[in-house]
């Protein structure tokens, strides 16, 4: 330890001489462990020159209001707001390492700092000496492929005593806890004796690094045995960052080490790594600049420049320069008070996305980790601008910092158009950081003190998603009105991918190794010097083959070795494959998308304009898809190179261009696989429209087409003449808002969306009567007059007739006119009166109390059907258009919920807001571009949300990706520009925001437990968040929750596949008290307009309806009977139980529609004993003169009376 | 099923004096019938001033879709065993469903409302009705055959015949109403409500002046009077829990009023906005105190 100390002290002996002094004894070492720690937190927020003061204010009453009115204010200045501030504080404090846990490693890392010293120095051998030397004993020597050929050979090994120190976070005290263990990094450099000037050419350093390596490994393991830590200690080999060209190696305390060891860590899960390193500047950087090439190969063409190695150039570079960055990162440490504050923000913010240091260029979302960031960090510190002027300031806030470095990665480009230039010499105090105007098409900070691009590791695939996530934070960090903590640093959204991503696809490899085989022979010298390794190689591939496939298709990729390795045992040169015959190190791979929604489904690949000589692009484009490619000639007279797609309503065309890409350019027998969209995609019911399997789920056009014939009815009663002319004729259905859970289809009238309600407003008149009744009535009169003229003029075409409407309880006068039309859609239609509001309200004010509550439900019910729906259906039908796969998302979102028999208590109203959650407020993820995407995640949202404390509330607007990018940039832009942006934008404010907020308190201190109302949604349209939820039974609202639990627990544990899918779907009866069984005498699934799944597509869906019959009294027997029976069974035990079945009986009851289940729960109040009151309102059964109990075989036998024709079985559970 | 048979005798009356009158249900074909299952209906005589209300016996808990043809034959049958005679006149006040709980066109006028009616609202809970009788005697009569039917031994209990409603029943509510008929029931109804509306006018018209001379013109329903209007308003449910926000519009002296002419209405101000500062802290340090306890800040929790 003292070799650390030593190593860190040095940087203090020079910068900060008076503050610190050289501690070499472990004792004070420790104690310094403590200080920094402490102090960081007392001082945490303070500017410099009020630090004595409040520290003084803290000791002697903390808790006067001066003090806090101190705190306060400057945390509304240096935060976003103060409980963001105490947010963060509860934070960092969470997630601080155990300081015991600190101690304890140390202690060891001491005694392996004594026992490396112990290892022997090994004089200088050939490589025919090494090899023989290791060949009896059980340790490889980690070779780089391609491993030194004796023949070849003629440099020397040997082991010299390394200089030991810390580095990395442990040593920065930047570290945090993390559940799965942290690792110490202590580096190992190699004494400068023992290279020669050129050894950073074609490997030659790699190979000694890796003998010296094996050797320090032999002894060491040797050692370990003699002082009797063998079993205490498992030691193995690992790749640095996953980079193969620095192997290390990992000590870890083993589970089974006796407990009772002294020096025993397991409990405090610290990993070490031991880094072998080489000297600093022991090579000529400029020399290995990343576009030099330091491999040679033998080239047939000698005027062709080799291939540039910059990868093994930053393999060799970075290993020597670890020491550099620590006093760097330390000094920037030093002079900024929230630095460890931010960077622990940072860490946290990169792992919740799934970003580490690991090397991005073998797959995965790597190249930037804490290091980068911190670096980054340090770096806009000292500038950072065009002109070198700071973006971030010594005395920023952890907040200001976090963001700073959040909105510089979101806003500028360091890969096309620019770059960032920095020192990290500390020594070169006039030293600034610039941004540089000059991209390197890959992402570059560059160090021209050390000569390192610290983005190495970063790919250009990997870099463009790290932007995206800066640039969603920033919107989040920008929000003022929701409280976005726990989107930022608390959500992990890499758990899951087929949350965190639209598609993935399984690329898999069959067994008999043929492909691999056939890559490697693709796998040339000159790829090799660029790619060091195959997977990497054919990571790169995959990328680039499918970027150019889909093009702007898709947002971003990822793509994953999955079962890569990069730890392995110290008895082999390699990690072994993954199985055993397999030469690659991973078993598939999988490619993860983020989709365009706007051009993902289009079917026309454009390629180059076709002219007479072939242009590059046009070679390109040919070559790249081969037969695919054609010549189309455009509307506006162009002719362009293209490639035809077809879409399906099972697979969304991205599903067959990649299978078409990966085969036509890596192998043709790769096996790829993606069911799981296909299954959900086939899950949504399949309208009966020609054609209807070659419809992509985006398209709508049969909702067009239902407004197109709701429009030509609309002219029509429009012009009719009529005592009061008419105002408006709003549709106010699902269909029009795109979110039926069956698609309109002509005929269908079993469906029982098939009427769309439709609102009819006159003007305005004082002559409408003064009471309920007697207003329908003349309403009634006034839908007769329409009625009367329509089939007068237009009889031919139009049918019509009335029928009563229930859907406003106690009001039992209603009638609407529903109308036929000739291309065979319903709609309903309904007279809106100025009158009617008021008339409500006045019942519920001439009420007695106990009814009071009735009539506000009944109330409100008018209101959610005849006001709020127009509203509704207005802003989703808007906005819906921005969020492309709403619509199949919310529909298969019904179809679960009527599948679970939930569909016919809740109002298609709610379903949809609760459906909009996932897209309008999307983050941490980005927003839904699949039907799985967009269904799990409101299967996530219903088992994560807390209705008993959080409201609801949805800002229903359209995305502003489109000007958020403007809004704000590092450098340059204009802050008139923002603010009139947000004036202009329509979401909500902190005001409505707050009032909302408001209301469910209010609404929650006479109910706290949400036992009357469960579900707050609310929203500009309905700031009250009550209007759609009110009277769902407690039983009810707590079933969905439970429900989506059970789902996301099942993919949990389960992952996706055929069976979990399938149980997703599956209703769990089980659960209620009893069952009943019903078969209808009629099938309703065909003339519900869904086809039927047999081959014979066309025999078995002939027999859907194809005109209305001719005498109206006909449609009913195409009708569900079980749902009028479900109603009155429900009207009758309301008091006592609560029954439940499937809504659409064509799409959940059996493969015909023909069958129907009813469950029944009985309340709980109603399952003990009672006292016999005249106003019990149940079917009881007396126990004795006073008590009495719920007669349940009473109603069970009144029950099966009652659906006597159609009830097939009775379970009683 | 049985428990009621085994636990205890069979309980003949509530300590309230309702009888407990059991009715053997039908054979079910999709139930399991070991045992027979009984309905319990609860009866009482009814007591009343109401005109309309006597000769009544106070029934709770009547089987489904009990009406006054089965409630006849069932007391028929009863009154047969025991030798009396008793004549029922009909089942009122029955309302299963629930349909008729709220009469909202008497909640919004009185115009259509029949007046003798409105004076006796009356309030039946739900799942009770009336059985009325023809006489008091017959009232009386039923009463005690029913005293006697109700500690009779298990055999001589009577099966209670259900209607069953068909699948069309269930179909005929998606039929379409008969236009004709609509159109006479609107016809009628309208006619009614424009005389009831004149006569009430001229009513209105021909009212007594009160003593300091005014005469009263409105009723509580009246659609025009702005403070009526505004009470009703109150009553939105929807507005019930926005209890804040409702603010008093600035009037034009607010408005040109200076709000920092004098010292202390800056400093006012100030204390003002720093007592509002603190007390937003404090706040927030009581939310993150309950977030904490609620373990709202791992950011390593294990859930999807």
């Amino acid at each position: 330890m003292t070799a650390t100390k030593r190593d860190i002290s040095q940087v203090l002996d020079k910068d900060e001489a008076d503050s610190t002094q050289t501690v070499p004894k472990k004792v004070q070492n420790t104690k310094e462990n403590q200080n920094p720690d402490s102090e960081d937190d007392n001082e945490e927020d303070e500017d410099e020159d009020e630090e004595e003061h409040t520290h003084k204010g803290k000791k002697v009453s903390s808790n006067t209001a001066s003090y806090d009115i101190h705190v306060a204010r400057e945390t509304a200045e240096l935060f976003q707001s103060n409980i963001f501030k105490l947010q963060i504080d509860e934070l960092v404090q969470q997630v601080q390492v155990n300081d015991k846990h600190i101690l304890k490693v140390e202690k060891f890392l001491h005694r392996l700092y004594d026992l490396i010293q112990q290892v022997p120095d090994w004089e200088q051998h050939s490589i025919t000496d090494v090899l023989a030397y290791f060949k009896d004993k059980s340790v490889a020597i980690p070779f780089v492929d391609p491993k030194p050929a004796p023949a070849s050979t003629n440099y020397k090994f040997n082991y010299l005593a390394p200089d030991v120190s810390l580095i990395g976070s442990f040593a920065l005290k930047t570290g945090i806890y993390q559940p799965q263990g942290s690792s110490i990094d202590v580096l190992l450099t190699m004494p400068k004796e023992m290279f020669e000037k050129k050894d950073f050419l074609n490997l030659r350093c790699l190979h000694k690094r890796s003998v010296y390596l094996a050797y320090l490994t032999h002894h060491l393991s040797e050692l370990l045995l003699k002082e009797g830590l063998g079993d205490l200690l498992a030691v193995e080999y690992a790749y640095f960052h996953d980079n193969p060209m620095i192997p290390i190696l990992k000590i870890k305390c083993r589970e089974d080490a006796p407990r009772s060891h002294e020096l025993n860590f397991y409990k405090t899960k610290f990993s070490i790594n031991l880094i072998v390193g080489f000297p600093y500047k022991i090579f000529e950087s400029k020399k290995l600049l990343p576009n030099r090439n330091c491999i040679r190969i033998a080239q047939e063409d000698p005027e062709v420049p080799l291939p540039l190695t910059s990868l093994y150039n930053f393999s060799v570079l970075s290993t020597s320069t670890f020491e550099p960055y620590l006093k760097f990162l330390y000094k920037c440490k030093k002079q900024t008070e929230s630095f460890r504050e931010a960077s622990i923000l940072g860490r946290l913010w990169l792992q919740q996305r799934g970003f580490s240091s690991k090397i991005s260029q073998s797959g995965g979302l790597g190249g930037f980790g804490n290091f980068e960031f911190t670096t980054l960090m340090a770096v806009l510190l000292n500038g950072g601008g065009e002109n070198g002027n700071k973006i971030l300031l010594h005395g920023f806030s952890s907040y200001q910092l976090f963001k700073g470095v959040i909105k510089y990665l979101a806003t500028m480009d360091l890969c096309t158009e620019g770059h960032l230039q920095f020192h990290s010499d500390i020594t070169y105090t006039s030293a600034v950081s610039k941004y540089m105007p000059e991209g390197f098409q890959t992402p570059t900070i560059f160090d021209k003190s050390t000569k390192i691009n610290i983005l190495s590791q970063l790919s250009v695939n990997a870099y463009n998603m790290l932007k995206m996530y800066a640039r969603e934070t920033l919107a989040m960090l920008n929000n003022v009105v929701q409280d976005q903590f726990a989107n930022i640093f608390l959500t992990n959204i890499s758990k899951s991918d087929q949350l965190k991503f639209d598609l993935c696809y399984d690329l898999k490899f069959p067994r008999n190794g043929s492909i691999e085989s056939d890559l490697l022979s693709k796998f040339t010298a000159a790829e090799r010097i660029k790619y060091i390794t195959v997977e990497n190689f054919i990571v790169h591939k995959v990328i680039s083959v499918l970027k150019y496939a889909l093009n702007d298709r898709i947002s971003n990729l990822e793509v994953e070795l999955i079962g890569h390795r990069s730890t392995f045992p110290i008895t082999k040169r390699r990690p072994h494959a993954a199985t055993p015959g397999h030469q690659f190190n991973f078993e598939s791979i999988r490619v993860k998308l983020l989709i365009n929604q706007e051009e993902a489904e289009k079917l026309i690949t454009k390629g180059p304009k076709h002219s007479d000589s072939p242009s590059h692009e046009a070679v390109l484009f040919k070559g790249f898809w081969g037969p695919k490619s054609s010549l189309r000639r455009f509307k506006d007279g162009s002719i362009t190179h293209c490639c035809l797609w077809t879409s399906s309503s099972s697979e969304p065309v991205i599903s067959s261009i990649i299978p078409f890409a990966i085969h036509r350019h890596i192998s043709e027998n790769l096996v790829i696989d993606n069911n799981i969209t296909k299954m959900f995609q086939s899950l949504l019911p399949l309208p009966n429209i020609a054609a209807s399997s070659k419809t992509s789920v985006l398209n709508l056009s049969s909702f067009y087409t239902l407004k197109k014939s709701f429009d030509d009815l609309y002219k029509v009663i429009f012009q009719m003449k009529l005592p009061l002319s008419v105002k408006s004729i709003l549709p106010v259905d699902t269909a029009f808002r795109y979110t039926s859970l069956t698609q309109p289809v002509p005929f269908a009238y079993s469906d029982p969306k098939f009427f769309q309600n439709i609102i009819l407003e006159f003007e305005t008149s004082q002559k409408w009567p003064d009471e309920i009744t007697s207003l329908e009535k003349a309403k009634t009169a006034f839908l007769l007059k329409i009625e009367e003229q329509l089939s007068a003029e237009h009889g031919s075409k139009y049918k019509s007739f009335f029928t009563r409407d229930e859907s406003i309880p106690y009001n039992l006068d209603v009638t609407t006119l529903n109308v036929l039309t000739p291309e065979g859609y319903g709609f309903k239609f309904r007279i809106l009166t100025e009158r009617d509001e008021v008339l409500y309200l006045r019942a519920i004010s001439n009420a007695r109390n106990d009814i009071k509550p009735a009539l506000e439900n009944t109330f409100l019910q008018f209101t959610s059907n005849y006001l709020a729906s127009i509203r509704h259906t207005r802003t989703i039908e808007n906005i819906s258009h921005s969020y492309q796969f709403y619509s199949p998302v919310v529909r298969l979102f019904k179809k679960w919920l009527d599948c679970h028999l939930l569909m016919g208590h809740l109002k298609d109203e709610l379903v949809e807001l609760i459906a909009m959650k996932p897209f309008t407020d999307h983050y941490p993820y980005s927003m839904p571009g699949s039907v799985e995407n967009g269904f799990l995640k409101i299967l996530k949202f219903l088992s994560q949300w807390n209705w008993k404390d959080d409201p609801l509330i949805l800002d229903l607007v359209k995305p502003d990706s489109a000007y958020e990018d403007q809004m704000e940039v590092s450098i340059g832009g204009s802050e008139i520009d923002s603010s009139t942006m947000k004036k202009l934008s329509e979401k909500l404010t902190l005001v409505q925001y707050k009032s909302i907020q408001s209301n469910f308190r209010n609404l929650r201190k006479n109910d706290p437990n949400g036992l009357h109302l469960q579900f707050f949604v609310a929203s500009k349209n309905d700031p009250s968040g009550i209007l759609y939820s009110s009277g769902i039974p407690l039983a009810i609202a707590t079933r969905l929750t439970a429900l989506a639990k059970v789902a996301v627990n099942l993919i949990q544990t389960h992952g996706l596949s055929k069976q979990t899918i399938n149980l997703l779907f599956a209703p769990g009866l089980k659960d209620y008290d009893f069952v009943i069984r019903l078969k209808i005498p009629n099938k309703l699934k065909v003339s519900s307009g869904i086809i039927t799944e047999t081959e014979f597509k066309n025999l078995a869906n002939a027999d859907a309806p194809t005109e209305f019959p001719a005498d109206l009294d006909r449609l009913s027997e195409k009708m569900d009977p079980t749902f009028h029976l479900v109603k009155y069974l429900n009207m009758k035990y309301k008091n006592s139980m609560i029954f439940s079945s499937h809504r659409y009986i064509g799409v959940n009851g059996n493969n015909e529609g023909s069958e129907n289940v009813v469950t029944g729960l009985i309340k709980p109040m109603f399952k003990k004993q009672m006292k016999f009151k005249v106003n019990m309102d149940c079917d009881a059964k007396p126990l004795d003169a006073e008590t009495v109990v719920l007669n349940k075989e009473s109603i069970y036998h009144e029950i099966a009376a009652f659906s006597n024709e159609l009830i097939g079985k009775f379970e009683i559970q | 099923m049985s428990d009621s048979e085994t636990t205890s005798k069979r309980v003949s009356s509530m300590k309230n004096g309702f009888l407990v009158l059991p009715f053997r249900q039908p054979k079910s074909k999709v139930l399991p019938s070991k045992t027979a299952s009984y309905h319990y209906v609860y009866a009482k005589m009814h007591s009343s001033k109401n005109e309309g209300e006597q000769n009544c016996i106070f029934v709770v808990n009547l089987p489904m879709l009990a009406n006054t043809e089965s409630c006849k034959s069932a007391i028929n049958a009863i009154c047969e065993k025991y030798d009396t005679v008793s004549h029922l006149e009909s089942l009122v006040h029955s309302d299963e469903f629930g349909l008729g709980e709220v009469d909202l066109s008497a909640l919004t006028s009185d115009l259509m409302t029949n007046t003798e009616d409105a004076a006796e609202k009356r309030f039946t809970p739900r799942n009770t009705a009336l059985l009325k009788f023809v006489d008091k005697a017959s009232a009386s009569n039923c009463l005690s055959a029913l005293r006697k039917y109700s500690s009779a031994s298990k055999s001589s209990i009577i099966e209670w015949e259900y209607t069953s409603p068909s699948i069309q029943t269930f179909l005929n509510y998606y039929k379409p109403l008969n236009i004709e008929y609509l159109k006479e029931d609107v016809h009628t109804h309208l006619s009614i409500f424009e005389q009831r509306e004149q006569q009430a006018q001229e009513d209105v018209q021909s009212s007594i002046v009160d003593e300091d001379g005014f005469t009263l013109v409105v009723g509580k329903n009246t659609k025009n009077l702005n403070s009526i209007r505004k009470k009703i308003l109150n009553r939105n449910p929807l507005l019930k829990n926005s209890g804040e926000g409702v603010e008093k519009p600035q009037t034009a002296v607010d408005k040109k009023a200076k709000r920092d002419f004098y010292r202390f209405q800056v400093r006012e101000r100030k204390k003002q906005e720093i007592n509002e500062l603190l007390s937003k802290f404090k706040e927030d340090q009581e939310r993150i105190k309950v977030m904490k306890e609620k373990k709202k800040f791992n950011p390593y929790k294990n859930s999807l």
